[in-house]
């Protein structure tokens, strides 16, 4: 990474991105050829380059948590395919730097997050994210082991986000469960 | 990247099978993965359902199989582990009834092997046998806890439709109706089946990125290249519901680089492209931003196959919906004969 000589490197950053993510353990190893600028999909439409970014991490900055750049990415992949290099999974580091983002409480900007209710609700109510799949719901029971594995994750909490009210959520489970009640017994569920 | 054990291995059945690989298929069940989108394109799961059939084999679908839950993972609203969890539990139902799992979208095959792939990490494997003990424990079960003990040795394989179409393609000409003759065709691959990287430093089948282009060939029509053909579709893991005026920027660049070549449609393997690329809505505001009509017309492998299989009238209404001028193109390969 030519811009950054070996006293401003500051590994900490970068451990806690790629620690556990074996797929990015050669992220030291960018040699900054630019492939991945070249063919990326954001770059040819906002601020996004990783390059840039790579750079920030391996200097800590974490000012890049606080970026609406990390939200820019496609996670099409493309990087990972021209990249010169095994062992650095782009798309991978870009969750978990929005995972990070996340955690700080810094983005994504909460009208972002409201355009996920939906598809989260329906989720979790009908386990697809369509109205009325080509095949229908999923079984109730079926439902509630999606609940349960989903609990304490994210996609519960954008209900709240929605609408800043428990009880009101809870309506809209409960209306929505009634729905979904109805439109088996018609379906005729075992 | 080592070998996903869950996917098919192809090369294996042409070896074994080199005349017929369909041989290897009889007698199995396959299933049909239950994609979100198929729902705006019920003609991708007929498509394929139907000549299967045609083609003798058995078909079931899974009443209890879930979303992947690729769109939740992509915007980090469940961790690896609940992704992992969530795809076991899938993964186990459609093992219970079935040897093959067909997938007709990039999305949901790319989740199908990437949720597996998590597990070769040993603190998610960790976390996702928790919820999986916690979810039996919930469920007064020990259903998921004992299945994940064996978790790599299912018997189930999965294969995308592109990849299975290819591998049986001189069966499947045998039983077309109609080609593709006089039609200029431009292919789309979608990045989640163009940029795998599980193909990367190995053989495997899934590496040869010219299927589409031989299918084509081998279908009658004729091939035409255009600059944007390896660029995402727009969609971007939900980019155009988050930043929508930059994304459609991506999805014109595409449109537009097919339409400069009069490519009389784009074919593709995925129903989340092919809902990007089609949708009137998104035609519209391209209109709006740009000041240009785009009309080329879009469609999924295995719509195309069901046309060119002939299949009936009132069938084919499904193919038709939601894609721009799909009728003049389903009118000139219906009048090929
Ligand atoms: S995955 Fe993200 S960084 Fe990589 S090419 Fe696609 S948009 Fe660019
Ligand atoms: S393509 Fe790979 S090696 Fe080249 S700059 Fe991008 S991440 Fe670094």
């Amino acid at each position: 990474m030519h811009e950054s000589s070996d006293e401003n490197w500051n590994y900490n950053f970068l451990k806690r991105l790629v620690d556990d993510v074996d797929e990015n353990r050669n992220l030291l190893q960018c040699i900054d050829c630019g492939r991945c600028v070249g063919e990326c999909p954001a770059t040819k439409i906002s601020k996004f380059n990783i390059r840039k970014i790579i750079r920030q991490i391996l200097r800590g900055d974490k000012t890049v948590l606080k970026e609406s750049d990390i939200w820019y990415c496609f996670l099409c992949e493309r990087c990972k395919r021209v990249c010169p290099r095994t062992g650095i999974n782009i798309p991978i580091l870009i969750l978990n730097l929005r995972n990070e983002s996340f955690k700080k409480g810094y983005g994504p900007r909460y009208d972002d997050l409201t355009k996920y209710f939906e598809m989260a609700e329906r989720f979790l109510t009908s386990g697809f994210v369509v109205n009325n799949p080509l095949d229908g719901i999923l079984p109730e029971k079926r439902v509630k082991e999606l609940d349960r594995i989903c609990n304490f994750a994210r996609i519960k909490y954008i209900f709240d986000a929605k609408y800043h009210h428990p009880i009101k959520l809870r309506e809209i489970f409960e209306h929505k469960k009634k729905k979904n009640k109805e439109y088996r017994d018609k379906n005729g569920e075992k | 990247m080592e070998k996903n054990k869950l996917a098919l291995d192809i090369k294996k059945i042409e070896e074994n099978f080199p005349n017929n690989p369909l041989e290897f298929f009889k007698g199995k069940k396959l299933c049909l993965f239950k994609a979100c989108l198929e729902k705006y394109f019920p003609g991708v799961r007929f498509g394929i359902e139907n000549l299967l059939e045609a083609l003798g084999l058995e078909v079931v679908i899974c009443e209890n199989q879930s979303c992947c839950s690729g769109p939740f993972f992509q915007r980090n609203l469940i961790t690896r582990a609940q992704f992992s969890a969530i795809n076991e539990r899938n993964l186990n139902e459609i093992d219970e009834i079935a040897d093959i799992l067909l997938v007709s979208c990039n999305g949901c095959y790319n989740s199908l092997l990437r949720g597996r792939d998590f597990l070769k990490i040993p603190e998610v494997k960790d976390k996702t046998e928790e919820i999986l003990k916690d979810l039996d424990n919930h469920m007064e079960e020990n259903k998921y806890t004992e299945q994940f003990k064996n978790f790599d040795n299912i018997d189930l394989k999965i294969v995308h439709d592109l990849d299975f179409i290819y591998l049986i393609r001189n069966e499947v000409a045998k039983n077309l109706k109609f080609d593709l003759k006089g039609l200029d065709v431009a292919v789309h691959y979608g990045c989640h089946y163009l940029n795998l990287d599980r193909d990367k430093d190995m053989e495997t089948y899934l590496k040869n990125k010219t299927k589409l282009e031989e299918l084509v060939a081998l279908f009658n029509g004729k091939l035409v290249d255009y600059s944007e053909k390896e660029l995402c579709c727009g969609w971007g893991a939900s980019q155009l519901v988050i930043h929508p005026l930059e994304a459609l920027k991506i999805t014109y660049r595409k449109l537009k680089s097919a339409e400069n070549v009069k490519a009389s449609f784009i074919l593709m393997p995925c129903p989340t492209c092919l809902y990007t690329l089609s949708k009137p809505e998104f035609r519209m505001k391209i209109e709006e931003l740009f000041n240009d009509k785009l009309e080329v017309a879009t469609i999924h492998l295995n719509e195309l196959i069901a046309i060119l299989r002939g299949c009936e009238a009132e069938q084919c209404v499904s193919l038709r919906r939601q894609s721009t001028r799909i009728n003049l193109i389903y009118n000139i390969i219906t009048n090929n004969e």
